[in-house]
């Protein structure tokens, strides 16, 4: 196993999550969900995120890409650093807070108006920035749209400009591609899958389109009899790369809008890198974006939009199988074309991945991805993220309650409990010197393959309420080594050895990050 | 069968249930799903059988046919049988071999005496299977035979105090006075590690792991000798479900209870259990004590299922043995095994041939044709059609 982050030297931190606090407003009263948490995840690495349920895990992922439902939860202080811009920025002006008298509730009054914009400010990041898998499959994606359809949306959202680049860049009538096509008919008839797959690549490469070589490929492979007879197919997957002068432009004033699009990201990215409003060049660019819209709207209505769209939804549906193949799906190109109930819980999670992976995101936060699969599958799985991770090089925020997952494939481990962050720890050192008594009780609860003759211990009571937490450090009331000062101070997280803190008052190490 | 080191409390044999798919005009039985298929094994008094695999192979309709929670298409769960009823039934049902139904199921040879053979099978069904019991019979066996659902959130009736859940089971058989309940109540928990206090209170004001425990609880109410426990923890955080194992494996070695621990967890089942049973697609691949299983897993399917648990510890290494695509569904089940659809070591027969439960090492049973059976033994002659198994490799390579 390539534990490549924690070997290499360290890389720079994309994300910085400190004393990040969220709060749900129930009639009960405000559950604490998330009080103080603070990690960092360095490029290119993968933070597995383990706790029980309820420790606030995956109100972390859903605070940092903002998709806690609000009301009732509302993120209340803390900075999450993306690459230098802070996401909360502005968070504390978008609503009051008055307690009620004689009751545990609070009245929250919301401006809606400033939740919007943060809300447009953090579509910036979405996708192409952070991106999220999520624990069900089967609920995750939408049952009426095929998943072609499904993955096509994410692509030209996220990567609009580029496809439109491709398209754009085509040459279906270069010199080589006739040699390429000759030699790609020639593979088709040696019946070699290999042979056949490799003068494929090369024919996507003559016309500078590779999703052309995917559907070649994929019109050629069942057909070992009688190739010549598909020849006609061949020609229509490069007719759909053709494109007249008229289209062409019209392509390109959609380029122009999405490129807009992209700025207004940027000015969005530097409002809450610089944290000041950029209200001028927010409104030039808008302006222009609205004036591109309205002349390549009638220009659209000439007909040239029809002729344009057909060959965008195939080249995105080609893109989508390409997807699919890279997540080891066989039959990628019935797949494209099923819908989410033919499909198992496993080719569910692989399309969400593939989903996921689609924007090229910097991170990429899995909320417990493997947990609703078994245990074949969940190996299929982790095997996937692993391979993944180590071409592509995501940073992956992992969040599971198995700690045998998090073996498997992280480099670094948070331990939360009860909306806290109690240890963070390279991955071997944390299971071979545990320091923080509920990380010493999690690990020595877990029934294990390897030793079976282990006795179980177990930590008594369980998971506080999280609308009384218990002052101080909130494990004290479970823990074998309380002192009185456990009862009236949070403890703070402190330096353990390199690269390992702890939240624990049995350690004195010097305080982590002042 | 089995090692007889304690009486057999149930032997399960043959049992298989079908659940029919309706569709098309009128509702009419187009299909089945064949959920349970010819599972056999024993469970012993005071010992712990884990039953694994993944979901949909069926392990928990083995449960529910224990109990006669439902009713099975045929097979027989044998409650108590007397030791020469049990030799006797172990030698009618290895001359009938492995697949047989009834007479009329005409594809498999059966010996000249199965008629008789078949009679003397139903009487002694009669005398102790629980299919074949009267409901007071039943009625009586039912305080004997309990179990622990999956779910504690479930389970468990928002209505009724945590009092009257637990005591219902003593108030439907009719045991002792309210008062007398009430302590056993009282004490009932105490031997799951809740206080009296919580006897007056509502299961949602109790956590997963304490609702499991008070349906632990409820289980125990009527000094049961078996509990079927479906996922007990397969709800809870591992600290949680570390304390319900103890308390599980605590009051079995008090009251000499035998379980039938149901968990797709291996790892749970290890730390469990006596002897394990593999399912697959609602077969048995595989049943052996849990330490041969465990360091000698034989069927490929128990390998892959072993190399797939992640391990906690970041420095264990090991090979990868990952398989490929999922679990077919189970109302169109592969031909021949069913696992030959995903097995690394398919062969030509696999998909021809389905491979039966042969012993490989005493008390060690696999359903594979990696294994070929030993010479000798009463598995080798019964079940395997020679020409057939020959012919099979030999069409294969032709087609």
């Amino acid at each position: 196993m390539a534990r490549t982050a924690a070997a290499a030297p360290k890389q720079p931190v994309i994300l910085d999550v400190r004393n990040l606090r969220t709060y749900f407003f129930t009639y009960d009263g405000v559950v604490k969900a998330l009080d103080g948490v603070n990690f960092a995840i360095r490029r290119g690495e993968t933070l597995g995120l383990v706790g029980e349920t309820g420790c606030g895990k995956s109100v972390t992922a859903f605070s940092i890409t903002k998709l806690i439902a609000d009301p009732p939860g509302r993120i209340m202080d803390g900075t999450i650093l993306y690459k230098g811009a802070n996401l909360l920025w502005g968070i504390e002006r978008e609503a009051r807070f008055k307690p009620i008298p004689k009751t545990n509730r609070v009245k929250v009054t919301r401006w809606y108006r400033r939740i919007k914009r943060n809300l447009d400010r953090m579509n910036a990041v979405r996708g192409g920035g952070i991106s999220m898998i999520f624990q069900e499959p089967t609920s995750a994606l939408n049952p009426i749209f095929s998943i072609e359809n499904q993955i096509s949306e994410s692509l030209l959202l996220h990567r609009g400009e580029t496809i439109l680049d491709g398209l754009l860049a085509a040459t279906p009538d270069a010199p080589g591609v006739k040699a390429a096509r000759a030699e790609l008919m020639r593979a088709a008839r040696t019946k070699d899958i290999n042979t056949l797959r490799e003068a494929a690549r090369a024919f996507g490469a003559a016309v500078h389109v590779p999703s052309v070589g995917t559907q070649a490929y994929y019109i050629l492979r069942h057909a070992w009899a009688d190739p010549e007879a598909h020849e006609a197919e061949i020609d229509r997957a490069v007719d759909r790369i053709r494109f007249g002068g008229l289209e062409r432009r019209y392509l390109r004033r959609q380029r122009r809008i999405l490129e807009l699009g992209r700025q207004l990201k940027d000015v969005y990215m530097r409002e809450m890198r610089e944290a000041r409003v950029l209200g001028g060049a927010r409104r030039v660019i808008g302006r222009r974006r609205l004036a591109t819209r309205l002349r390549s709207f009638y220009f659209g209505l000439w007909g040239i939009r029809g002729r344009v769209r057909r060959p965008v939804t195939q080249e995105t549906f080609w893109q989508s199988v390409q997807l699919l193949e890279g997540v080891s799906i066989a039959n990628p190109v019935q797949v494209a074309r099923g819908f989410p109930h033919e499909l198992s819980g496993g080719m569910l999670q692989r399309v969400m991945i593939a989903m996921a992976l689609s924007a090229e995101p910097e991170l990429l936060i899995a909320d417990e991805p493997t947990t609703a699969l078994d245990v074949t599958i969940q190996a299929q799985i982790l095997e996937l993220m692993r391979q993944l991770r180590d071409r592509v090089g995501t940073a992956i925020l992992l969040i599971t309650h198995d700690l045998g997952v998090i073996a498997e494939v992280a480099d670094r481990v948070a331990v939360m409990y009860a909306g806290n962050v109690v240890e963070v720890a390279p991955v071997r050192e944390l299971y071979k010197r545990p320091l923080h008594p509920y990380t010493q009780g999690l690990l020595a609860s877990i029934p294990r393959m390897d030793q079976p003759d282990k006795k179980l211990e177990s930590i008594p009571g369980s998971v506080p309420n999280l609308i009384y937490p218990p002052s101080g450090c909130r494990f004290h009331p479970r823990c074998p080594h309380a002192m009185p000062v456990c009862k009236e101070a949070r403890p703070p997280l402190t330096v353990e050895g390199e690269d390992h803190q702890v939240a624990c008052y049995l350690y004195n190490g010097p305080t982590y990050r002042g | 069968m089995g090692s007889g080191d304690s009486p057999i409390l149930l032997s399960v044999r043959n049992l298989r249930k079908y659940f029919p798919i309706r569709g098309g005009l009128f509702s009419s039985h187009i299909g089945d799903v064949r959920a349970v298929d010819g599972v056999s094994f024993d469970v012993h008094q005071g010992e712990t059988v884990g039953l694994v695999g993944e979901s949909g192979c069926g392990k928990t309709t083995v449960g529910r046919l224990m109990l006669r929670l439902i009713e099975p298409s045929s097979g027989h769960t044998f409650y108590r049988p007397a030791p020469e009823a049990e030799d006797r039934l172990s030698q009618i049902y290895e001359a009938l071999g492995p697949h047989h139904l009834s007479l009329d199921d005409g594809n498999e040879k059966l010996p000249a005496n199965a008629a008789a053979l078949l009679k003397e099978l139903d009487q002694l069904a009669r005398k102790y299977s629980l299919y074949r019991m009267t409901p007071r019979q039943l009625h009586k066996l039912r305080g004997k035979l309990q179990i622990v659902f999956q779910d504690p959130f479930s389970s468990l009736s928002p209505r009724m105090l945590v009092r009257d859940i637990v005591s219902e089971p003593l108030a439907i058989h009719r045991m002792g006075t309210p008062r007398q309940r009430y302590q056993r109540v009282a004490e009932l928990l105490q031997a799951v590690g809740l206080n009296p206090e919580h006897l007056w209170r509502f299961p949602h004001e109790f956590s997963g792991g304490q609702r499991q425990r008070i349906g632990i609880a409820r289980a125990l109410a009527l000094r049961p000798d078996f509990i079927v426990l479906d996922e007990p923890t397969s709800a809870l955080d591992v600290s949680v479900q570390a304390q319900i194992l103890n308390i599980l494996k605590k009051l079995q070695s008090e009251q000499d209870l035998a379980y039938l621990f149901i968990s797709h967890h291996l790892s749970v089942v290890r730390a469990m259990s006596k002897r394990v049973v593999v399912m697959y697609l609602g077969k048995v691949v595989e049943r052996a004590p849990t330490e041969d299983l465990f360091t000698r897993p034989m069927h490929p399917y128990t390998q892959a299922l072993l190399a797939a648990i992640p391990i906690p510890d970041p420095t264990y290494q090991r090979e990868r043995l990952l398989l490929k695509g999922d679990v077919p569904s189970p109302a169109s089940p592969p031909s021949g095994c069913r696992f030959h659809t995903r097995c690394p070591a398919v062969m030509p027969i696999c998909s021809k041939v389905e491979p039966p439960l042969i012993a490989i090492r005493p008390d060690h049973f696999v359903a594979c044709h990696l294994y070929p059976a030993p010479e000798g033994t009463a598995a080798a002659a019964a079940p395997v059609d020679e020409p057939a198994a020959s012919a099979a490799p030999a069409e294969a390579a032709a087609g």
